[in-house]
């Protein structure tokens, strides 16, 4: 059965690719013009080890481009026009801009690119590069490099040829003078930057998801670990449910014999009272039934009755025989409480004893039971460790369930109050109050 | 049996629990509850005392639990007494344990005083399991998970013969011997010697050991395996 879910999960996670897939294919026109039609801020995250370090680089990087770009066209230009001085200082803002919003800012800087070459077209000689400067490569493939960090390796690929084109759009205009025409050098430098930022996001994402999953899964394993125990409690408190039932259907049955001449109303009366506890009974066994499948700890435990505190010194002494020190001390008088507070003080006391023995191997351990007339108070303390701590410590008993958080939920239940944590002296201390409201007498 | 009573112990370690089922027996011609045990090793003490023909066992107690408590009555030379266990609502591999640890039956707790003084007589007399479909399922289900080694009682099969090996199998599947020697076309009482001869052949106590028996050597099958 389980094997049939997971080829079943397995071939319903190749359908969801699949359509995914599909569905990805038809949304892209759509998602590649709302990407690259965005003015959104998408600000280049500070980073582990060097913080905003790149970021001030790259400020300073964008200042010196631009000064050495005025240079460059100043020297091929003899003297440099209003409307290239602005281009030159918008292609070098872009830079800037591309910290922030890397979409538009290789919009700014494709342009401006753009548009430096055709105004230098007919003024610049054969020492520049044409139609991209050196300096404007620079500071493109810093922009392109910036942009490929932050957007889906598609929008990359198409703003790269986006920007291949306008070059070649740029040379196949016929020129009257002769130009260092040169597109290869650029086009690489731009290849270099998209394949190397694409494959940092690529890595980044990935280790994203990494850590999404890890921190999934621990959630599902504490959750199921709270499942686990809240299954184990259920289990018992049914268990102890069913064996009062037994009992009633039995006393049901032997109340007539305790009267003479029964009358037939009584009969009646306590052959239903019977017939429903054999019924309660059968549901009873079939909730058993699945509890107990997920349980397979119940196993070991279930030839015993469930425990109650009348148990509490045959479990210190089979503490004491491990070769622990177990001080025992009680408050008030020791009376019969209800069925679930037995269990759970007992189980409480059991899985303290348990923890103390695991972590804190060799300390003497002082269990404190205080009967008050409001509520049972248990107090498990122990001292700070005398040996190093064995993982391979075994925990107490079979059946037991998961430390604290079985102690937390089975006080929950009850609505009573668990307080734990270290002492002063280094050792810990588990004080749980459980409030009694259903007396029951002895049987 | 003394004089046609058949004389019962009662072992639970709950009290609601002993006195019902005195009551009720109690009631029942032909049947006495001679005392009560509070756990396993009490058991064994009053079934020495009191040699009971039956006792009704709990499995959950306290201390000496019901299977090791049956195992020890069981096992006892001369022992003739029939152990028929409580359980609250356990189908499962612990009554299975004290079917094999020597228990002649098992009785879920909630049984009307008409099963369980049935169950007492049948325990009593010994000539059909009890609840044949119940038990056989039971056996069938947990022999098949029981890894338990038991080649040297596989051996003995071999000292049967083969009619006596046919009468076992027709028993391990809950037939009665009044049904057994209609199946096989004999009178009842040959029947009944080819149990007893069994029983004696193959060291076993009842006719509920010969089933158990029958299926942990995988004379009979459970079905549909």
């Amino acid at each position: 059965m389980h094997r049939v879910d997971v080829t079943d999960k397995g071939d319903r996670v190749g359908d969801g690719y699949g359509r995914a897939l599909g569905a990805a294919l038809r949304r892209a026109p759509s998602t590649l013009r709302r990407d690259l039609w965005t003015t959104a801020r998408d600000p280049l995250p500070r980073l582990t080890w060097f913080g905003r370090l790149p970021h001030g680089h790259l400020v300073l990087l964008a200042v010196f481009a631009g000064v050495a770009k005025m240079a460059e066209y100043s020297e091929a230009m003899n003297g440099l026009s209003a409307p290239v001085e602005l281009l030159v200082i918008l292609q070098a803002a872009s830079l800037v801009l591309a910290l922030s919003r890397p979409v538009p800012a290789w919009w700014l800087s494709t342009l401006s690119l753009i548009l430096t070459a055709e105004i230098a077209d007919t003024t610049v000689g054969p020492d520049l590069l044409w139609p991209w400067s050196m300096w404007g490569i620079v500071v493109h493939t810093f922009v392109v490099l910036l942009l490929a960090l932050r957007v889906p390796p598609l929008v990359t690929a198409v703003t790269f040829l986006l920007t291949v084109l306008s070059g070649l759009g740029s040379t196949a205009v016929p020129s009257d003078i002769a130009h260092n025409e040169d597109l290869a050098g650029g086009t690489l430098a731009f290849a270099i930057a998209a394949v190397v930022g694409a494959s940092l996001r690529l890595s980044r994402v990935a280790r994203n998801k990494l850590v999404e999953q890890e921190v999934l899964t621990a959630e599902e394993r504490a959750m199921r670990t709270v499942l686990e125990e809240r299954g184990r409690i259920a289990r018992e408190l049914h268990d102890v449910v069913a064996h009062h039932m037994s009992v009633i259907s039995i006393q049901a049955q032997v109340a007539p014999h305790l009267v003479e001449n029964p009358s037939e109303e009584l009969r009646e009366n306590l052959a239903g009272i019977r017939q429903n506890a054999v019924e309660a009974l059968t549901e009873l066994r079939r909730v058993l039934g699945v509890l107990r499948a997920e349980d397979p700890a119940a196993d070991s435990v279930r030839h015993t009755p469930q425990p109650t505190l009348d148990r509490l010194d045959e479990l210190l002494d089979n503490v004491r025989a491990t070769g622990l020190s177990v001080d025992n001390a009680t408050r008030g008088e020791r009376r019969r409480l209800a069925p679930g507070v037995e269990l759970s003080a007992y189980r409480i006391v059991q899985e303290a004893l348990s923890n103390a023995m695991r972590h804190a191997p060799g300390a003497p351990v002082r269990v404190e039971t205080g009967y008050l007339t409001t509520g049972l108070t248990l107090r498990i303390t122990n001292a700070p460790a005398t040996r190093p701590v064995d993982p391979a410590a075994l925990p107490l008993s079979p059946g037991l369930g998961h430390g604290l958080l079985g102690m937390r939920e089975r006080t929950a239940m009850l609505g009573g109050e668990l307080v734990t944590g270290p002492t002063a002296d280094g050792g810990y201390e588990v004080a749980a109050t459980l409030p009694l409201d259903t007396p029951k007498d002895g049987t | 049996m003394t004089g046609g009573t058949i004389r019962v112990l009662i072992a639970d370690d709950q009290m609601m629990v002993r006195q019902g089922f005195t009551v009720l027996l109690n009631a029942e011609p032909g049947i006495e509850v001679v005392g009560q045990a509070v756990d396993g090793a009490d058991a064994v003490a009053k079934v020495a005392d009191l040699s009971p023909d039956v006792v009704l066992m709990d499995i959950r107690m306290p201390g000496t639990g019901g299977i090791e408590a049956t195992r020890v009555l069981t096992t006892a030379a001369g022992s003739t007494v029939k152990v028929l266990v409580l359980t609250t609502f356990d189908l499962d591999e612990y009554v299975y344990e004290a079917l094999r640890a020597g228990a002649s039956g098992f009785l879920l707790k909630d049984a009307s005083a008409d099963e369980l003084a049935e169950a007492v007589r049948v325990v009593a007399r010994g000539d059909a399991l009890l609840a044949p479909d119940l038990t056989k399922r039971l056996i069938a289900e947990f022999s098949r998970l029981s890894a338990t080694p038991r080649s040297p009682l596989k051996d003995r099969v071999g000292a049967l013969t083969e009619r006596e090996t046919e009468v076992l199998t027709l028993v391990a599947q809950g037939l009665s011997n009044a049904e057994i020697a209609t199946c096989l076309v004999v009178a009842e009482q040959t029947v009944k010697t080819h149990v007893s001869r069994i029983l004696v052949k193959l060291g076993l106590r009842d006719r509920t050991q010969a089933a158990v028996f029958a299926f942990d050597t995988g004379l009979v099958r459970p079905a549909g395996h």
